[in-house]
């Protein structure tokens, strides 16, 4: 059974041994390299090396399905920033896996 | 038996027809971007083409000057929030992340040979040409106003020695003397950037106690970016210090006299001002201009697919020298159509994936400690042009704490950017 091989070999292995068609997370499914394309709207403010200034917090190696938990909790105004509800409001379920499974995959470099 | 010549022509045509690979690398050479002006369009675009090509495509940045200082945030190195170091960034990290950095000034480029002549002589190759050159200056925009005028009456659009002249001119208005601001006619750099540099000084003038100052500001526009947020913040932090005057109030910008410091308009004369501040009107950068792919209006019209030129494409141009439709001259617009195009070159260049334009922008705005304000949205190609989709703004009378957080994410955004461009 291949499913708790995968699980197994964390992120960079997985990725080294597939591609990045598409991710398997544990339960989000995503197109990492769309999702890599995407990821060019967020980094501008939340830095790509996982380094916290001012008010913008790290979003890099959050898990998938914590991710999509936050960005839905963006597009449905339940948490409040103009500026990311904005940006979850334009983003379908497809390209927040895409983000979700980028983003999980990236190790933090602080 | 083929030669090599044979093979490689052969092979590349095969490949070529399955779709996979570009061109350029089917004659066997690495395809040559080449970048003219490092800053948030610019770095950008060579940075997101040599990282995400990993080799595949030969970038060259070309930029005159050694540092690169940002005119995001000079504002707040004008209003004390920050110092001259701290606006002033190196290019010393992008040679690392695959970026050939040329020191020179980009004069022309001959497009019929796809070539950038610089001003040292040297002319580089280039399979695609990356042009974000920001805007240059409009000195007969301003009767009486000239290049050599522009000691006597700082501009500080453009970021450098002029940005340090501003902040101690300012320093030295004597409580009592007035300030008079010019602002720009649109389309300018920084939409909300005069109303922002108004607001820093008027801080300045209200924190070292010269409350019998006054800055007037003759603006060409009736109306202006964040316009009630910023008046509404004058109001509360800055009573009697800002007098904004649009053009049904002061008819009309006349004429200046640097030797005097005097700015005439329709209905007042002001004379003896301690400091008075010109943003004349802009256009494109001189590369884009001198090269044609500037229409009359002086910016350059682009694709909203892709930044490409609709001039010549094999060009693409960025931030405030393109018409951009609805997203405004800023760093951050400069950087989110760098990726954009980033993605389109080199999907043309080596059949990479190539994803639909997506733009975003936000500008905040400090008018006092604490206290900040933000105007932004996403931007999709629709009708020919780059449209907004979801903007937003600031309300007024938010509260304190949200002000405060707004502030916060500005900083946080400056460090995001700063990181995004140079890595």
């Amino acid at each position: 059974m291949p499913a708790p091989l995968l699980f197994s070999l964390g992120a960079a292995a997985a990725l080294a041994l597939f591609g990045s068609a598409v991710w398997a997370s544990t339960k989000v499914k995503g197109d990492r390299a769309f999702g890599e394309y995407l990821s060019s709207e967020c980094v501008t403010c939340h830095q790509i090396s996982g380094r916290v200034v001012g008010g913008v917090p790290a979003i890099v190696g959050i898990e998938a399905e914590s991710f999509v938990a936050l960005m839905e909790s963006y597009k449905n105004k339940v948490r409040e920033n103009q500026v990311m509800q904005t940006i979850a409001s334009k983003f379908n379920d497809e390209e927040i896996a895409a983000l979700a499974v980028y983003f999980e995959s990236v190790k933090p470099k602080r | 038996m083929a030669n090599r010549r044979q093979f490689l022509a052969g092979g590349g045509a095969a490949f070529a027809s399955l779709g996979l690979v570009a061109p350029a690398i089917a004659q066997g050479a690495k395809p040559r971007v080449v970048v003219i002006g490092g800053g948030a369009g610019g770095a950008t675009a060579a940075r997101y083409i040599a990282k995400d090509s990993e080799g595949k495509i030969a970038v060259t940045l070309v930029e005159e000057n050694a540092n690169y200082q940002t005119c995001f945030h000079s504002n707040l190195f004008l209003g004390g929030f920050r110092d001259y170091a701290s606006i002033q960034h190196s290019y010393g990290n992008l040679p690392r992340q695959g970026v050939n950095v040329i020191r020179a000034r980009a004069t022309v480029i001959d497009r019929d040979k796809k070539e950038v002549v610089l001003s040292n002589g040297q002319r580089l190759p280039y399979d695609r040409c990356v042009v974000s050159p920001g805007i240059d200056l409009r000195y007969d925009s301003v009767p009486g106003w000239s290049k050599a005028a522009e000691d006597a009456m700082p501009h500080a659009w453009k970021p450098g020695a002029q940005t340090r002249l501003l902040k101690r001119r300012l320093d030295a208005v004597p409580d009592g003397g007035n300030i008079i601001m010019i602002a720009p006619p649109n389309p300018f750099r920084c939409p909300p950037g005069p109303y922002e540099r108004v607001s820093m000084m008027a801080h300045a003038l209200k924190r070292t106690g010269r409350t019998r100052s006054k800055i007037f500001v003759i603006d060409p526009k009736e109306s202006f970016s964040k316009q009630g947020l910023f008046q509404e913040g004058w109001e509360k932090h800055y009573a009697g210090l800002v007098e904004w005057l649009g053009p049904k109030i002061h008819d009309g910008i006349k004429s200046v006299d640097p030797k005097t410091n005097t700015v005439v308009t329709g209905f007042e004369t002001y004379r003896n001002a301690a400091l008075v501040n010109v943003i004349p009107a802009q256009w494109a950068g001189a590369i884009a201009r001198d090269s044609k792919l500037a229409n009359d209006a002086g910016y350059c019209p682009i694709k909203p697919e892709s930044m490409q030129s609709t001039m010549d494409p094999n060009i693409y141009v960025l931030g405030d020298s393109a018409i951009a439709g609805d997203m405004p001259k800023s760093a951050f617009s400069a950087n989110s159509q760098a990726k954009v195009a980033a993605n389109a070159i080199r999907g043309e260049l080596t059949g990479s994936r190539v994803f639909p334009a997506r733009y975003t922008n936000t500008c905040w705005s400090l008018i006092e400690t604490d206290d900040t304000v933000k105007v932004g949205g996403t931007f999709e190609p629709k009708d020919g042009k780059i449209a907004s989709v979801t903007p937003f703004i600031s309300k007024t009378g938010e509260p304190a704490d949200l002000r405060k957080q707004t502030q916060a994410e500005n900083m946080g955004w400056y460090a995001g950017i700063i990181a995004d461009m140079f890595g």
